[in-house]
């Protein structure tokens, strides 16, 4: 993709999962690329798997004092931020009868407040900067109900409007986009899965599989390139068709 | 080069965005069939093409009519070694009217050749790729697919039926290995949008200063929707399909 060389990139949750084949896209675009992580057992994987590897810093992104000081310390390592990608994100399937107060807290927190903390934190040094490109995680769960997943759904729903709001607020300077991903295969689904589960799945998906973590990555690629430059404001999907027909459609 | 060895027809190539989507996917190895009513500026795209290095054809057709579009199917397949990959239904006329003004004419033109013109065309060009397994469809929509516009009745009506008919075909065709996506600009610097000003009155360069107050301030450029074109028709977006892509500076985010 035209213009990634040298951008400087920030990846949230780039230990593991979609975030980690978006860290190897981007450094094989020959971007600079920095990681947000609370996973310090993942980070040096990756680090080691990475030796490239700009930055890595040890930050959970639902603590704004810890977003503000891995940003401080991201002003050292790259001197700025011409990209960021928020894709931390955490899941807990219950019911929503069965939802604690702290488990809301704890979802809201890192899926949406924590999208909140880094996109700030990123847009004050590109509106001081040069711009750049804010690529928020959505999901198709902020667009259609999925039963036992109403934390996640409200906070990624939540993220695709704030995705729109910023956009608005910030452009012409910074593009703001959210990425909006159906099933993904990552480890997590590999060690919860049977393989029953999978192409019971996989058969109500248009494309009848998952997508892999480098397509997602691939579609971050484009959107934060040169050949994206009109693009801002908007959720862009990528599901394999999936919520084209809904449950109509299953 | 993402498209390399790939056969592409794009409808109404011959100016705007369909003509900067041809000389792109040419320049990325694709072969290109260059469509569309004018023959004189088809020929000179597919010359363009040629001079850059690129393999294209012009076949004329007029997308309303279900002949011409069978034809440029059949002619493509003759030419480029029986291959179909990507199917760019880009063709599509404006007319500013609202219901009460709007002519029937003018909605058959419009309905017609946006939405007619893709179905026809997808239903010649899919038995190849149910075929080969694999195809791309991209239908050129708008953002007046998703949201609604000024005098524009029966162009809105087609470009959110190309929407929803993006996500129809997605869901019939995806196990068969086919991918169908719409694009959905903004205003776009093409001779259409030269027209839409003329229609209402305004200069062009007038109506072009009213894009200041949209949220990238600009209106946006043929190149950078033939650039979200070839994405959609790269393997760069494997996993999309019944998607709706819009380019538009964030003209419908507000």
């Amino acid at each position: 993709m035209k213009g990634l060389t040298n951008k400087r990139v920030v990846i949230t949750g780039g230990a593991s999962g979609i975030g980690a084949a978006t860290v190897e896209r981007f450094l094989g675009e020959g971007a600079r690329v920095a990681v947000i992580d609370r996973d310090e057992a993942g980070g040096r994987a990756l680090r080691q798997k990475h030796p490239n590897l700009a930055g890595l810093l040890l930050a959970d992104v639902a603590d704004a004092v810890a977003v503000d000081g891995a940003f401080r310390e991201l002003d050292a390592l790259l001197g700025g931020v011409d990209v960021v990608i928020n894709n931390a994100g955490i899941s807990i399937r219950h019911d929503f009868m069965d939802i604690t107060p702290e488990q809301w807290r704890k979802v809201l927190g890192v899926d949406l407040d924590g999208v909140f903390y880094v996109a700030q934190q990123a847009a004050r040094r590109m509106l001081a900067g040069k711009g750049g490109v804010i690529l928020n995680m959505g999901s198709t769960s902020g667009m259609n109900g999925y039963p036992r997943y109403a934390d996640y759904n409200a906070a990624k729903a939540g993220v695709i409007e704030l995705t729109r709001t910023m956009a608005l607020e910030l452009a012409p300077t910074i593009r703001v986009i959210a990425v909006c991903p159906g099933y993904v295969w990552t480890s997590m689904q590999e060690a919860e899965y049977t393989p029953e589960m999978k192409a019971a799945v996989d058969a109500k998906i248009p494309l009848r599989r998952h997508a892999t973590t480098g397509e997602i990555a691939a579609l971050f690629a484009f959107l934060a390139s040169d050949e994206a430059p009109y693009i801002t404001g908007h959720p862009v999907i990528i599901d394999g068709g999936e919520i084209a027909g809904g449950l109509a459609s299953r | 080069m993402k498209l390399k060895d790939r056969v592409a027809v794009i409808t109404g190539a011959t100016s705007g965005i369909g003509e900067a989507s041809a000389l792109l996917f040419a320049q990325e190895g694709a072969r290109v069939t260059v469509s569309g009513r004018d023959e004189a500026r088809g020929r000179k795209v597919v010359a363009a093409i040629a001079a850059a290095g690129g393999g294209a054809m012009f076949v004329r057709a007029d997308v309303r009519l279900a002949s011409d579009c069978e034809r440029v199917v059949a002619e493509t397949l003759r030419a480029f070694g029986g291959r179909l990959d990507i199917l760019f239904n880009n063709a599509g006329v404006f007319h500013p009217h609202n219901a009460v003004d709007c002519t029937e004419e003018e909605w058959d033109a419009t309905v017609d050749s946006s939405l007619k013109g893709a179905w026809l065309m997808s239903k010649y060009a899919l038995p190849t790729m149910i075929a080969q397994g694999r195809g791309v469809i991209i239908h050129q929509s708008s953002g007046w697919g998703i949201q609604g516009g000024d005098e524009a009745v029966a162009y809105c009506a087609a470009k959110g039926g190309l929407v929803v008919m993006t996500k129809a075909m997605a869901i019939d065709h995806g196990k068969q290995g086919i991918r169908v996506n719409c694009l959905c600009p903004g205003d776009v610097e093409t001779p259409m949008l030269a027209a839409d000003a003329e229609a209402r009155r305004l200069s062009y360069a007038d109506y072009l200063k009213g894009a200041s107050h949209r949220p990238l301030g600009r209106v946006g450029t043929p190149s950078e929707l033939a650039r979200a074109a070839l994405f959609l028709a790269s393997d760069d977006s494997s996993f999309m399909t019944g998607a709706a892509l819009v380019v538009d500076g964030g003209g419908i985010a507000g």
